[in-house]
């Protein structure tokens, strides 16, 4: 299991907006796991249900179950150390 | 929900024909082959009798509506210290380009504010141009993010008056509502294929009234008169430099002749956009950003429990609804309108938009204020 990171760009200058891409699909398992780095928010009731996990520091991961990527928005103060708890995470889930 | 950035679907035959001319031996248009058969001319009559424009060879072609708008500004004779009067309600396509001649030749650039629908606070523009006096007036047809239609003619009138150029945006106009350049006194009209013409992508123009001299802005191979070394001077020549995109054309030609054919509302104000209003209106936790008729079927909104971003990925990548979030590329409008500093969702239909699909949307916003 692989995964690979990119910069995502928005309307704002200086974004650090990442998408998180995987060589696997996005399972409950996963958002639960991945929800242990913050408060994880759980809408099963969309027809496709999103997630969203928001850190002590402000920085919020978000996705949809059944799809191969999420989004991790770090805020200013939590880029390096964020990104990092981050990626350490998802190692350990690979 | 995302036809204010491009259309979808395109209009019937666009896709075939790009696709035929895409399989066809190229030719090279005014050299080869009768007039019947070159897409770049059928554009330019029906764009013509669109606008209201005697000749033809006023309309120069371009990639988008951006280019076109390049064309119009760049290409204008300024002198250091010539005045232009824009508004706030304007998208980057107007706003970096005079941003740039403002740096680069020392213009004064005044920008107009516009009030909570958009739309441009008249008292203020009419102050500045008796005192300005501008060489040229920018203005957007129809904001891309509250969807209000501007009522330009008395505006641009009174600024011909004052001696000034005036051009206008049309991207979110044209093929929405009816208008011809002179009936707005617009001397130059930028626009797009790929928005409510319907057309694909990689297509645009610029009408330029024969009063108008611009250089050009790109120079380069015309195909003709190749032993000139510089841009001949001919319109539209002197502002066609390159290959232009046969195929994308072709599908231009083929959706404005299926608009000259099925001409109707495509207003702000027909029955889906006035039952979405509606629906969205009721649903508390969501803030409407309301313009009052005239306008496109453009509606923005925010949300109290989401921000825009948010709402509009949860919308696409949950509900499957494609829409758009945050500034619209239109940076200056949301000071005046309420939605600062992250901007709107916005909903923008087209005249292939059904009342089931309407219905959905309604049900994923209530899902979302739940």
């Amino acid at each position: 299991m692989n995964y690979t990171t990119k910069k995502v760009e928005d309307c704002f200058d200086g974004s650090r907006i990442f998408e998180y891409q995987f060589d696997f699909t996005i399972d409950s398992a996963f958002i639960k796991e991945l929800g242990t780095l913050g408060k994880l928010e759980y809408f099963k009731d969309f027809p496709r249900p999103f997630f969203r996990i928001i850190t002590v520091k402000g920085s919020q991961f978000k996705g949809v179950e059944g799809e191969k990527s999420f989004k991790a928005i770090f805020t200013r103060s939590d880029l390096e150390k964020g990104k990092e708890d981050l990626e350490n995470k998802l190692e350990c889930l690979m | 929900m995302n036809n204010a950035a491009t259309s979808y679907p395109k209009a019937p035959g666009v896709v075939d024909k790009v696709s035929e001319s895409l399989s066809c031996i190229p030719f090279h248009p005014g050299r080869s082959g009768s007039k019947a058969d070159d897409p770049l001319d059928r554009c330019r009559i029906l764009l013509a009798e669109m606008l209201g424009v005697n000749d033809k060879e006023r309309i120069v072609l371009t990639v988008n509506s951006t280019y076109a708008l390049n064309f119009a500004t760049l290409g204008f004779p300024f002198h250091k210290k010539d005045a232009i009067i824009t508004s706030a309600a304007e998208h980057n396509s107007v706003l970096r380009p005079l941003h740039h001649l403002m740096r680069s030749k020392d213009l004064h650039l005044e920008i107009i504010p516009v009030d909570t629908e958009g739309r441009i606070i008249q008292s203020e523009y009419y102050e500045k141009l008796e005192l300005l006096k501008p060489r040229m007036v920018v203005l957007n047809h129809a904001s891309n993010v509250t969807g209000a239609i501007a009522d330009v003619k008395p505006l641009f009138e009174a600024a011909r008056d004052m001696g000034a150029v005036t051009l206008l945006d049309a991207s979110q106009s044209l093929g929405c509502i009816s208008f011809t350049a002179e009936s707005l006194h617009a001397d130059m009209v930028a626009f797009t294929g790929h928005k409510s013409l319907l057309g694909p992508p990689g297509t645009g123009g610029l009408y330029v009234n024969k009063n108008v001299e611009l250089e050009p802005v790109i120079v380069g191979g015309t195909g003709i008169r190749s032993d000139l070394l510089f841009q001949p001077e001919d319109m539209p020549t002197k502002l066609e430099a390159g290959t232009p995109s046969l195929p994308a054309f072709s599908g231009l030609a083929a959706a404005l002749e299926w608009k000259r054919d099925h001409q109707g509302d495509y207003t702000g104000s027909n029955d889906l956009v006035n039952i979405l209003e509606e629906g969205i209106q009721k649903i508390a936790g969501i803030t409407l950003i309301k313009a009052n008729h005239p306008k496109t079927p453009v509606l923005s909104f925010t949300m109290q429990n989401w921000s825009v971003e948010e709402a509009a990925y949860i919308l696409q990548e949950s509900f499957g609804i494609i829409c758009r979030s945050g500034l619209h590329c239109a940076p200056l409008i949301h000071k005046n309108i309420g939605t600062s500093p992250y901007g709107t969702v916005r909903f923008s239909l087209s005249a292939f938009n059904t009342e089931e699909e309407i219905t959905y949307v309604l049900y994923a916003l209530r899902k979302l204020t739940a």
